[in-house]
């Protein structure tokens, strides 16, 4: 019905980027983050551009594909900005339109949030433009673990999300039909709005139905395949650290020391 | 391997689905459970592996009661078991971590996970397909992947839970393939089915009804008791019907399951009337002869006004490709897969002209990914042709304002209709679509009453009662009351029949029939040709997006040869008729066989010679597994 589905925005490959262990990628992308926010100068910022520029590098990812994993970003990235560009004043006034005023602070502030962020979503989409989701989940998983001591049902969670990426494309395969269905026997959303909202719960109603029967089949078929819980349970595809993760690790330390010494000495 | 001693087990305290049975299933055996819908099948399959517990009574899986909670898993890892709907049970999102779950659960360690995954892989015939997403293979696929999931836990029985009643007859004929290869290695193989096909492939057959064993022995000695199967709900299978129409005509043959075993009884018998040639040279013939006549394109009543008209229609999913191609003038390069379907081929229906007059039954065969579902998506303008017109009435649907129009004279009921039931009650569901067309109140009830009584449900029984209430058969019938209630001039139905057991099958069919004598134009999408040739009066064939043919089922299903290159089969009398005349018997050549029609003509050419017919029934019994296609 809807053979367009995919979910995230995986570019396969084989770059030393890709074979990073996932744990090693979430964790490097957290660091990323406090980095870039801890990067309070024009230059410091350009340092973290380049890593990201040589990380892609690295990573083979062709820049036209990372734009269109960007462009539905940008958006978050433009808001913020124009926010910045109102809310912070201070130096010279150069624009005044009653209430609405643009100092020179706002478009400095503006400017270096809008790159900030912008090198914030590329750092972060190159995270799942090199990783299957499913590799994503065990990793975050395994980032969850030290809290199942204090009651964090890590194994559960990773699960739970596992099975939401496995049923998604089928949900909206299922969507699709039931809403062919229904407008097939004439329902249409424009109209009054009474009607728009028997549309919506001829829809939803078959949906959740769907789910409920699925996950009654799903349970009994993962009971009759043993599963009961995370304990004891081994992995086909175990993680485990290489030289490379290493490797990645000294790299963010060094981006870290270049960031912090320029903000000590400039 | 299996005792199952007097178990009863109820859902509710009140009624019992399984009420004492007994069963033992033996080491290395193809048993088959038969059953109508309600007759305890699946429940019972539940207790081979401690799913549920029986309420009375024992079962014991090698000598481990399933009641012992301490066994739970060990038994779980000897009998693996295989459910119905195949999207339901693979868990995760690519085909090795879905086969790994079971042996990872179980805590092999990695290195021999690998190995277990690979040759369960290989075990299903799919190898290669590790790194797959199990949401865009075929149902037969993900079913095969669902076994391999259980055979990389190492069972010693496998049972399938109506494991094959989702599948098309290609996905099935995979699935029986997989199931006979493991069974000729030693697997012990539990199938619950109603296929009666199925059933006449196993070792050993038992009919369940009211939770209780029926019936039990070999499927020569079960399956061609027509009465007792015709009481539970169940059909005779093909052969075993032929076999007891012959007997009864007097001749001498054995009442049997397999189709060539009867050919071959009925052959010998021909040559010893003197009616066959024994020369095999005849057999080419019809062939050869085949391969040069074309389908027949449009054939019948031309003169019937047309009521939908496609004019060289094509659809592609991804218009965008199509139209870079087109840029380009480059044809588009040949993707096709190396199995069944290929969801990346670019045009799901390529240049097809097709009418639909007004009043006829027109039927649509084709295999999964054939382009089927596509097409009759385009008879009310749910999908708009990416190049060509489609006309409903002379309008093309692609105008603006046509929509409404055509949305309200063509019925389209989609595949497992009953999915689609959303409203609190009967009656609201019904409404759904005259309301939707902005009909007043009394013109709503009018339709809702006619509606629910053209399809056999009575309306104060069932009008306030909410719809989830009802069982599998009577929800497909209301969500086909809520097509019927728009009023169509025309039904669009998507494999109608799929899923239902053999009784409430026909009885659907019945159905489906008497609409079509109260006026409606039917086009129906159907996997199963002998329902195909028995309802429609025209068929149209669909293969890779191309209309293959149009034509009366009369002159169609002659082309046996030539359907089975496109993955379809003929009708099983003709096919019967073919195996007859590849053996020698002379057969006109024009000419599709009903069944009663060929043992009528069997009888007549054996009248004579029935008496010298001794040597012939004396031939070995015994199954061999086989079916003549």
């Amino acid at each position: 019905m809807n053979p367009g589905f995919s979910f995230g925005s995986y570019v396969s490959g084989t770059s030393c980027v890709h074979r990073l262990d996932p744990r090693t990628k979430l964790i490097a992308g957290c660091a990323f983050i406090v980095v870039l926010l801890c990067a309070k100068t024009a230059a410091a910022l350009a340092v973290c551009a380049a890593f990201t520029a040589l990380c892609y590098a690295l990573a083979q990812i062709p820049p036209s594909k990372a734009a269109r994993s960007l462009a539905p970003l940008m958006a978050i990235v433009v808001i913020v900005a124009v926010l910045n560009l109102f809310v912070t004043q201070g130096g010279q006034v150069l624009v005044n339109w009653g209430i609405l005023r643009i100092s020179e602070a706002g478009v400095q502030t503006c400017l270096f949030m809008g790159a900030r962020l912008t090198i914030m979503m590329l750092g972060m989409s190159l995270i799942t433009l090199t990783t299957m989701t499913i590799d994503l989940t065990e990793a975050f998983e395994w980032v969850l673990k030290p809290f199942a001591r204090f009651g964090v049902p890590a194994h559960e969670l990773g699960m739970i999300m596992g099975i939401a990426l496995r049923f998604m494309p089928q949900f909206a395969n299922e969507l699709a039909v039931v809403y062919h269905a229904q407008v097939s026997r004439g329902a249409r959303l424009s109209n009054s709005p009474a009607r728009g909202v028997r549309m919506l719960t001829s829809l939803m109603v078959p949906l959740f139905t769907s789910v409920f029967r699925h996950a009654e089949t799903l349970s009994a078929a993962m009971d009759a395949r043993c599963y009961h819980g995370g304990e004891g349970r081994t992995h086909l595809h175990p993680l485990r650290f290489a030289p490379r993760d290493a490797a990645a690790a000294a790299f963010m330390a060094v981006l870290a020391g270049c960031v912090a010494a320029i903000g000590y000495f400039l | 391997m299996i005792d199952v001693q007097n178990v009863r087990f109820t859902y509710d305290g009140a009624n019992f689905a399984l009420d004492g049975v007994s069963l033992h299933v033996r080491k290395g055996e193809f048993l088959c459970i038969l059953g109508g819908n309600g007759s305890g099948k699946s429940t019972l399959a539940k207790h081979l592996n401690a799913l549920l517990i029986p309420d009375e009574g024992t079962v014991k899986v090698q000598d481990m009661p399933t009641a012992d909670a301490d066994c739970t898993y060990r038994i779980r890892e000897t009998v693996g078991m295989v459910f119905q709907n195949p999207d339901d049970q693979l868990v995760a999102s690519l085909v090795e971590d879905d086969v790994a779950f079971g042996p990872e659960n179980l805590g092999v360690p990695t290195d021999e996970l690998r190995e277990r995954v690979t040759q369960a892989l290989e075990d299903v015939g799919l190898s290669g397909f590790e790194r797959h997403e199990t949401h865009a293979l075929s149902g037969g696929q993900k079913q095969r992947v669902a076994i391999a999931g259980v055979l990389a836990m190492n069972p010693a029985v496998l049972v399938l839970d109506e494991a094959s009643a989702m599948l098309d007859p290609r996905g099935r004929t995979g699935l029986m393939r997989v199931c006979h290869e493991l069974h000729e290695r030693g697997m012990t193989i539990v199938m619950i089915t109603h296929y009666m096909e199925e059933a006449a492939q196993a070792d050993r057959v038992v009919v369940m009804e009211h939770g209780h064993v029926a019936l039990e022995g070999t499927p020569d000695e079960v399956l061609v008791q027509a009465r007792a199967l015709a009481h539970l709900n169940l059909d005779v299978p093909f052969a075993a019907r032929l076999s007891l129409d012959l007997r009864h005509a007097g001749m001498a043959v054995q009442p049997t399951v397999d189709a060539g075993k009867l050919a071959r009884e009925v052959l010998a018998l021909g040559k010893a009337a003197g009616i066959c040639t024994t020369a095999d040279a005849n057999a080419a013939a019809p062939d050869a002869a085949d391969a040069d006549v074309d389908f027949p394109t449009c054939e019948g009543d031309a003169d019937a006004p047309a009521l939908i008209e496609f004019q060289d229609v094509s659809f592609t999913y991804d218009a965008a490709e199509a139209k870079r191609q087109r840029k380009r003038k480059q044809a588009p390069a040949a993707r096709q897969a190396k199995w069944g379907n290929s969801p990346d081929s670019l045009w799901a229906v390529r240049d097809v002209s097709l009418q639909v007059r007004r009043g006829e039954f027109l039927g649509v065969a084709g295999h999964t990914g054939s382009g089927k579902s596509t097409l009759i998506q385009h008879m009310n303008g749910i999908l708009k042709p990416t190049s060509g017109r489609v006309l409903v009435d002379g309008t093309d649907i692609a105008s603006k304002g046509a929509e409404s129009k055509v949305r309200g004279s063509i019925g389209v009921v989609f595949q497992y209709p009953e999915h689609q039931l959303f409203a609190e009650t009967v009656y609201k569901d019904v409404a759904f679509g005259p309301r939707n067309l902005g009909l007043s109140g009394e013109e709503v009830d009018a339709l809702v009453r006619s509606s629910l009584d053209r399809v056999g449900l009575s309306f104060d029984e069932l009008a306030e009662k909410s719809p989830f209430e009802l069982s599998g058969g009577q929800q497909r019938r209301v969500a086909f009351a809520g097509v019927l209630a728009m009023d169509p001039q025309v039904l669009v139905l998507d494999e109608p029949a799929a899923g239902l057991d053999p009784a409430s099958k026909r009885s659907f069919l019945q159905m489906i029939a008497r609409l079509h004598d109260q006026g409606l134009t039917v086009v129906m999408v159907s996997h199963c040709m002998d329902d195909l040739a028995a309802m429609c009066d025209r068929v149209a064939v669909m293969n890779e997006g191309r209309l293959l043919g149009v034509g009366a089922p009369e002159r169609l299903f002659l082309h046996a040869r030539k359907l089975k290159d496109v993955g379809l089969g003929t009708t099983e009398p003709q096919a019967f008729a073919e195996a007859l005349r590849a053996g020698g018997w002379p057969l006109e050549q024009e000419k599709l066989y009903t069944e009663k029609e060929l043992a009528g003509m069997i009888a007549a050419a054996c009248g004579a010679g029935s008496g010298n017919a001794g040597e012939a029934s004396s031939s070995p019994a015994g199954s061999e597994g086989q079916v003549v296609e």
